[in-house]
């Protein structure tokens, strides 16, 4: 996490790799932007990995999918439970852009997409305010899954020494 | 001179894998045996016998009727067996089939088959032992390939999403997957474990892929690129206006 910015230089990328990302490859990149200062914050994004079957005669069944995998940012561990596709990230300024954009050309040995735009909500939806209320952290609007439980959805902090105190 | 049947207009590489999918003279291009392919449908045990609805069309006597003496029944009516079926998923990403192409090579080339068309899978039900012959012609033929297309029975989801780094179309119940050189199959194709690795062969290389594929792509062969199938697609869309077209109602 990069100190405090300010928010009208805040850009959101979006980095779109034309294949999904192993799990080993997605860690790779992961502490890599991790490690480019100035990234506020990030999510992946990807189809789901279910722990069991859904649907048919094998429901309920474990499924122990190869790219359901346990990997480690940054010092912390963290469950994918995604088949990583994209990553999502918000960063402090263009300049922090062009270093990560550097960083995926390095990590990534396929074609990517590298877009500017909006990806990450801003704004409390409903579901949000019945979710964490009035007085939520802005820093994790859109940071989970709107379908899931915040309980099965933690958001890691990375580098929690980072955080400014009025972020806190 | 007989007529010889055309299938489908055009001149590029997919109108020609179109019609070798319609016509079914497609090139074989790997074996598989009769017990793996029972192990992946799921169905029945491998080398057991296939349990039946009915007694065989023989032993019941059936009613005088002139369609039944014109039309031979298939193995499968024959002998009373279930209706079961098997269901293919093919990647967009030159995928050697697509589910229009599945049906019409079923329908063409097979009697007794039901299939279904869906737009990312396609699902043939017919008498047991009659799905198994279709089953095996399409997996040991050119019209698929063992990474970008699969067996799924259920959660079909992968058609459309890009590929994993591998190649090897996405699964979320990871039924296949690349060992070595090959692709292997370690759960039938509703997703419970089965007892032993199905070796399905070696995928298709990209160009290969590209080769023998029978969707249109613009980063490939391009619809737009096929002046006779636009003129055949024009002239049917047209005139199912036309004929659609009622002025006195």
């Amino acid at each position: 996490m990069s100190e405090a910015c300010s928010a009208a230089n805040i850009v959101q990328l979006e980095v779109f790799p034309s294949r999904l990302l192993k799990p080993e490859t997605a860690q790779s990149l992961l502490n890599a932007i991790a490690d480019v200062d100035g990234i506020i914050r990030l999510f992946v994004h990807g189809p789901r990995l279910p722990q069991t079957v859904p649907y048919g005669p094998a429901t309920g069944l474990p499924v122990q999918h190869s790219g359901n995998k346990v990997i480690e940012v940054a010092g912390q561990t963290i469950e994918l439970s995604v088949y990583v596709g994209s990553i999502r990230i918000e960063v402090a300024d263009v300049d922090v852009k062009e270093q990560v954009r550097e960083v995926c050309e390095t990590i990534l040995t396929m074609p990517f997409e590298f877009r500017v735009g909006h990806f990450i909500p801003t704004r409390q939806t409903v579901t949000d305010y019945a979710k964490r209320g009035p007085g939520a952290d802005p820093m994790m609007i859109g940071m989970t899954d709107p379908k899931g439980k915040l309980k099965d959805n933690p958001v890691c902090i990375l580098k929690p020494d980072d955080i400014p105190n009025d972020m806190e | 001179m007989a007529y010889e049947l055309q299938y489908y207009p055009g001149a590029t590489s997919v109108a020609e894998n179109r019609r070798k999918h319609m016509s079914g003279k497609v090139e074989k291009l790997r074996e598989i045996s009769d017990d793996d392919l029972t192990l992946v449908l799921g169905h029945r045990a491998p080398g057991s016998d296939y349990p039946s609805t009915h007694p065989p069309l023989a032993e019941m006597g059936e009613p005088e009727c002139s369609v039944r003496e014109m039309v031979e029944p298939t193995p499968g009516a024959k002998a009373g067996d279930r209706v079961r079926y098997v269901q293919f998923v093919d990647s967009m990403y030159n995928g050697p089939s697509v589910p229009y192409f599945r049906s019409y090579a079923a329908s063409i080339n097979f009697r007794g088959v039901d299939p279904g068309t869906l737009s990312g899978r396609q699902v043939v039900e017919a008498r047991e032992r009659d799905m198994e012959e279709i089953a095996k012609f399409q997996m040991e033929t050119e019209m698929t390939c063992p990474a970008l297309a699969s067996l799924r029975g259920a959660t079909v989801h992968g058609h459309s999403l890009r590929l994993p780094e591998d190649g090897v179309m996405f699964d979320m119940l990871d039924r296949c997957r690349r060992e070595g050189d090959v692709i292997i199959m370690h759960k039938d194709q509703v997703g419970r474990p089965i007892d032993k690795k199905v070796n399905l062969g070696k995928p298709m290389s990209a160009e290969e892929a590209a080769k023998r594929t029978t969707i249109y792509r613009v980063d490939n062969v391009a619809f737009r690129d096929d002046a006779e199938v636009i003129e055949w697609v024009h002239r049917v869309f047209d005139q199912r206006t036309t004929y659609g077209f009622k002025p006195e109602n």
